[in-house]
Order: structure tokens, then C-alpha cells, then sequence
């Protein structure tokens, strides 16, 4: 039992004197992800009753010190197609500021920016969850290591700090070195996991980990979310115009 | 007879014709809207409107063009068929500047659900303002162009011919009766302006697209969308109209505050003519034109999971007195009308509900509009829901308080 204690608190010393809980997350968080990045997301719902529904939007995402520029052109299904999303977010934590071109409208409309606990499209993932969230909004513990595919994982402990959020804390399964999520459990208030981020296939494009195959579900309602990301990109010839207005208008012709 | 067979030849020409371009342009796609809509005033206990749509979008694109042909199909018990082809009109992209040429729906502002700056395209008011906003807009022919500068866009259009609004049908529940003495007139068909560079209105808007603020400062020369009574000939009034024109300035603004996005709106219509109306003893008009001013504030704002926006539209005519009319009813100094809206979805957005409010509050009256959409499966959606009209009968949704009705439709996407 003593040795079991022991080597328990060698690991645990071993861990804090590697990383902090925040290190790591700001690894994370800092990871090389392209200047900027051009995809295709075919999105899978799947209901409770196990009937699904498929969303496609091709995206891009530029990046520089003042922040990240993303804009996202909805390809199906049809009720929604040419619909296309703009957000600017900045590092210096300013609200993020979010338009939408609806085509009915033939406007592009400025929308209200809170939302990060919004559903993504009637999807398992939040707004939150598409974006990358800044790690000083949460404190973070590395609880244990853990193997998964053959990867060393450092499980995170985060903790948000707001008043009222949605899960009372997140675990995460970072693969050392690599800074890369594989998994991510969200805890309800009751202790309960309310939601479950899988890693289905992730791979070196372009020299940047990228994510190609996940699945939230929603042990709550029963419901999962699948996200295949087709056709990625990094540091592309991505002209400025392209996060503008006139693009939104135009569509995913760049 | 005759009129419905040269309604399908009109109809099968727009077929082959987006047959023949889907085979000849480099890339084109197809797509559209079925709908099948069914109203139930409570008024007469009948079934006032049921009418399909069929509203067919062709695009084709180019290395640096663009084309869209939007043709549409209105049939119904109590209705004509109507064949229109809202839009169809080519882009030219270049480095710094968009050129589009033909019949396009352009949409100024910030305003939902009001008309401030957005005056260059005409309305279709046949169904009052319950149409999709989509169909509430007509296509006008035009010359558009836009430059783009960093974050500055230079829009200039040029209308060629100018078009009214479209008002509604002798058969229509929405044609509304006009106040004496205009309610027993003969009523002529307005007189449109001559179809010559004269005639032809101009519109110039510039804008910035920016984190901090979107703004647009815009103005035109423009013709009054409705008609102004110009001339009453008694001894039983026939009533003749026209349309006139006016200088239209303004501007528009939107911003975040905080997780609200603040909007802001206002023109200026200088020397807009409007009828003057003596009814006794001999009922006669003459034209007078008065300074016009309206202006809106609103925010939007998310609350648990709910998207809500609230306006507020205001109006001034200068210079006023009680003889002015507009659309045959008396013409306010002040005017004051709030909008609500509040939305959420369910279940993973299948279930959409939705409110819609208008509240003018002199005299008070409201229209109310709650919904609710299912998505049965992708791109098919059942709705359904009530328009209520509620108020004094003197105000512009009172007026149609026997009109309150509950609708359903089906739509399916393609």
C-alpha cells in the first residue's frame, strides 16, 4: 500500500514538475494550426430515434495577431444553402464580432456574438466547441496520464470560471508533446457526463495535427453529432477579401 | 382561354430556356422552393387563400460571371396564375469591382420588417406584408455597380425605367377600402412616367464593413413607390393618380454594445409630394410636397437560447396639416410603431417557434404573428401558424382586423 502511495505521489510530482494543468492547455492553445486553413465539413446528425440529417459547409479560417477570421458558406441541405457565416475573434479577448448573409434577405446582418453556448446548427457541438476556447476562461489540473492508440495523454482537469456555465468541468486527454486533443468528457453539475468528444481519425496535414473525424454525443438527449473534415488545407494564398462582406455575398468561389 | 394558353407558353419558354443554359453555361446549378399555403380567416369562416408557389432559382457561373435567373408560379382557387421571373441578371467580377446588369431586388438598411432607406427596389403588397421577405422585394431592371477600397464599398445604381408597387387584386382580401371621399370614387389606373432618361432614378450608397461599426451613407432621385392622388372630377369623384418624384438621404449603422447589436437607421425625403384632400363642399386634390423623416433604433439580443430583436420606427411629415392623405387614408405628422421578435429552436433545430409583432400606437393597433416550423426531413418543412390583426380599424393593422386568419404551409427545397 505504501509503495502503491509512493509511487502515486512520484508521478504526481513527476507530472506538476513536467507541466501545469495551464501549460499544457496553452500548449494546446498556442499549437501551430496554419496561418490559415480551408476545408470541407460534412456534419452527420444523428436524433434519438437514430434518424439523421446531414449539414455541408466549406470553410475558411485565417489567422494573425489580432485574432482569427473564419467564414463558413452552408452547402446543404437546401433550405439553407448560399447561407454564409463571417466572425472575427481577437486575442486581446474582445467579443467576437459575427455577421450572416442570409440569401432570402439579400443582406448581410450583424449578429449578437453571444453564443459561444449555442448549439452549432441544431448540432451536439456549441459554438464554443467549433472555436478554440481561450484558456484563461477556465483553471486547469493534469489529474493523470493515460494511454490511448499507443499515445501518451495528459488528462486535464478544467474548471470554468464563470458563474453559470453549462458543465461544471471538462476533461481532456492531450497527447504529450503533440498538444492535440484525442477525447474530451463534460461533466454536469450532478457529476453525471453530459457529453462525450471522440477522436475517430486525426492526421499531419501540411505539417499541423488536424482532427478529420469526431463525434460528439450527447448522453443526455441521445444524440450524436459526427464532423468529417474532407479536403484540408493549411497556409493557403487566402487574400484578406476573402473574410469580407462582398465574399459572403458571393459565395465559396475564391 | 387564350391568356392560359399564352401563360404556358410563356412558362415552358422559361423551361427550355434553363434546359438549354443547364447544357450550354460551364457551371450551373438548380434549385428551388414548392410551396403550398392555406389560409383560414376567422372573420367569414373560410378558406380566404390556398395557393402554390413553385420558385425556381437558375445560377450559372463563369470564370469572372456570375447569372441567376429567378423565375416564379403563383396558382391558386381564387387567383390567376401568375407568371413573373423576379430576377435574372448577370454579375462581372473584377479586381476591386462587381458590375450587375438586369433584373435584381436590392435591399438597403438595417431595419427588419420596415422601409427606410430601402427604396430602391419596389414592394409586391399583394399579400399586404405577410409574404416572405424574399417575395415581399420585386426585382427591378438596373445597372448596379460596386468598388470595393479596403473597407469601403461605392455602390452606384441606375434604374433605368422605373416600377411601382404592387398593390393588391380587385379579388385580393388584402385591397383595402379607402376613406371618403375616395370610398364611392371611380378610381383610374395610376399614370406611370414615361419610359425615357428623364424618368430614370439614380441611387449612390457608401459603406463601411468593419468590427467596430457597419455604416452606410446613401441617397437617390427616386419616384414615390405608391401612387398620390393628383386630380378628383366630380360629380361622382373619379380619382386619377400618379407617381412623382423626390430626393431621398440617409443613412444606416450597425454595432455591437456589449453582446447587443445596436442598429440604427434614418432618411430624409425632401420634397416628397403627397396629395391634399378638401371632401367638401366638392371633393378636390391638389399635390403638395412636404419634408418626410423616418428613423429607427434596434437591438438584438440572444436570451437563453432565444434570439430576440425589438425596434423602434419613427416618422414626421413637415410642414403638416389634416388635408394630407397617403393610399386614401389620412396622413399622421407623428407616427410611432415598436416590432418585437423572439425565436427558438428545438430539438436539435427541427422546431422553430417564432413571434413577430408590430404595435403602431396612434391610434393602437397590432399585427401578431406567432409560427411555428418543423423540419419534417432536410429541406422539407411543415408551418403553420396565426395573423392577427387586432386594434383600432383606423391604423395600418387594424384596418385589416376582418383579414386575421391562420395559415399552414408546406415547403419543400430542392
Amino acid at each position: 500500500m505504501a509503495s502503491i502511495v509512493a509511487i502515486a505521489l512520484i508521478a504526481l510530482v513527476s507530472l506538476s514538475a513536467a507541466l501545469s494543468g495551464e501549460e499544457v492547455m496553452q500548449e494546446v492553445y498556442t499549437r501551430d494550426s496554419g496561418n490559415n486553413m480551408s476545408a470541407n465539413l460534412v456534419m452527420t446528425l444523428t436524433n434519438s430515434r437514430g434518424s439523421t440529417r446531414e449539414r455541408s459547409i466549406q470553410q475558411y479560417r485565417q489567422n494573425d495577431s489580432d485574432g482569427e477570421k473564419k467564414i463558413m458558406f452552408f452547402l446543404a441541405p437546401s433550405d439553407v444553402k448560399n447561407t454564409s457565416f463571417l466572425s472575427y475573434s481577437y486575442a486581446d479577448g474582445r467579443s467576437d464580432d459575427q455577421w450572416i448573409y442570409l440569401p432570402a434577405l439579400n443582406r448581410v446582418k450583424r449578429v449578437a456574438s453571444d453564443k459561444k453556448n449555442d448549439s452549432f446548427m441544431g448540432s451536439d457541438f456549441t459554438y464554443d466547441d467549433m472555436g478554440t476556447r481561450h484558456p484563461s476562461a477556465d483553471t486547469h489540473k493534469v489529474i493523470r496520464t493515460e494511454t490511448i492508440d499507443g499515445r501518451k495523454c495528459l488528462v486535464v482537469e478544467s474548471i470554468p470560471k464563470e458563474a453559470k456555465p453549462t458543465y461544471a468541468k471538462t476533461l481532456a486527454w492531450v497527447v504529450e508533446n503533440e498538444w492535440i486533443g484525442l477525447k474530451k468528457e463534460f461533466y454536469l453539475p450532478n457529476g453525471k457526463v453530459g457529453k462525450k468528444l471522440e477522436i475517430d481519425s486525426y492526421e499531419k496535414t501540411d505539417g499541423v495535427w488536424v482532427i478529420t473525424d469526431m463525434t460528439m454525443s450527447n448522453l443526455d438527449k441521445n444524440s450524436s453529432t459526427r464532423i468529417q473534415m474532407l479536403d484540408v488545407t493549411f497556409n493557403n494564398d487566402l487574400k484578406d477579401s476573402v473574410f469580407t462582406e462582398r465574399q459572403m455575398k458571393i459565395g465559396p468561389r475564391i | 382561354m387564350r391568356q392560359t394558353k399564352s401563360k404556358l407558353l410563356v412558362l415552358t419558354s422559361i423551361i427550355l430556356t434553363i434546359a438549354t443554359l443547364s447544357l450550354s453555361a460551364k457551371s450551373i446549378e438548380f434549385n428551388g422552393m414548392l410551396r403550398d399555403y392555406l389560409a383560414y380567416t376567422f372573420e367569414d369562416s373560410t378558406f380566404a387563400v390556398h395557393e402554390q408557389t413553385l420558385d425556381l432559382t437558375l445560377t450559372g457561373w463563369g470564370d469572372n460571371t456570375h447569372m441567376v435567373i429567378n423565375p416564379t408560379i403563383y396558382m391558386g382557387d381564387n387567383q390567376d396564375l401568375q407568371l413573373g421571373i423576379r430576377e435574372a441578371y448577370i454579375d462581372f467580377y473584377l479586381e476591386n469591382a462587381d458590375i450587375r446588369v438586369g433584373k435584381q431586388a436590392i435591399i438597403w438598411g438595417e431595419a427588419e420588417g420596415a422601409f427606410i432607406t430601402d427604396l430602391v427596389s419596389p414592394r409586391d403588397m399583394r399579400s399586404f406584408i405577410l409574404a416572405d421577405f424574399k417575395e415581399i422585394r420585386k426585382g427591378v431592371p438596373a445597372i448596379k455597380i460596386d468598388y470595393y477600397k479596403d473597407a469601403f464599398t461605392f455602390e452606384g445604381i441606375w434604374l433605368p425605367k422605373f416600377i411601382p408597387t404592387s398593390m393588391p387584386g380587385n379579388k385580393s382580401i388584402w385591397r383595402k377600402d379607402m376613406n371618403p371621399p375616395f370610398d364611392t370614387a371611380t378610381i383610374n389606373i395610376p399614370t406611370m412616367p414615361d419610359a425615357n432618361l428623364e424618368n430614370s432614378e439614380v441611387f449612390g450608397k457608401v459603406s463601411h464593413f468593419g468590427s467596430k461599426a457597419n455604416w452606410a451613407l446613401m441617397g437617390g432621385y427616386a419616384f414615390t413607390d405608391e401612387p398620390y392622388v393628383w386630380k378628383i372630377t366630380p360629380p361622382v369623384p373619379t380619382i386619377d393618380q400618379e407617381y412623382g418624384r423626390y430626393i431621398m438621404g440617409g443613412g444606416s449603422l450597425s454595432t455591437n454594445v456589449g453582446q447587443t447589436v445596436l442598429r440604427l437607421e434614418a432618411a430624409a425625403y425632401f420634397d416628397k409630394p403627397f396629395a391634399a384632400v378638401t371632401k367638401a363642399p366638392v371633393p378636390s386634390a391638389t399635390v403638395e410636397k412636404h419634408h418626410q423623416l423616418q428613423g429607427l433604433t434596434g437591438l438584438d439580443w440572444d436570451l437563453w437560447g432565444m434570439q430576440m430583436s425589438t425596434q423602434y420606427i419613427f416618422g414626421y411629415v413637415h410642414d403638416h396639416h389634416d388635408k394630407l392623405m397617403e393610399q386614401g387614408k389620412a396622413l399622421k405628422e407623428f407616427s410611432h410603431t415598436f416590432t418585437f421578435r423572439v425565436q427558438k429552436t428545438f430539438f436539435s433545430d427541427q422546431l422553430a417557434a417564432k413571434l413577430f409583432t408590430y404595435v403602431e400606437t396612434d391610434p393602437l393597433n397590432a399585427l401578431i404573428r406567432p409560427s411555428l416550423s418543423w423540419t419534417i426531413e432536410d429541406g422539407v418543412v411543415l408551418e403553420g401558424g396565426l395573423d392577427l390583426f387586432v386594434g383600432d380599424k383606423d391604423g395600418t393593422f387594424g384596418s385589416y382586423k376582418d383579414n386575421s386568419l391562420a395559415w399552414m404551409a408546406m415547403r419543400w427545397y430542392f
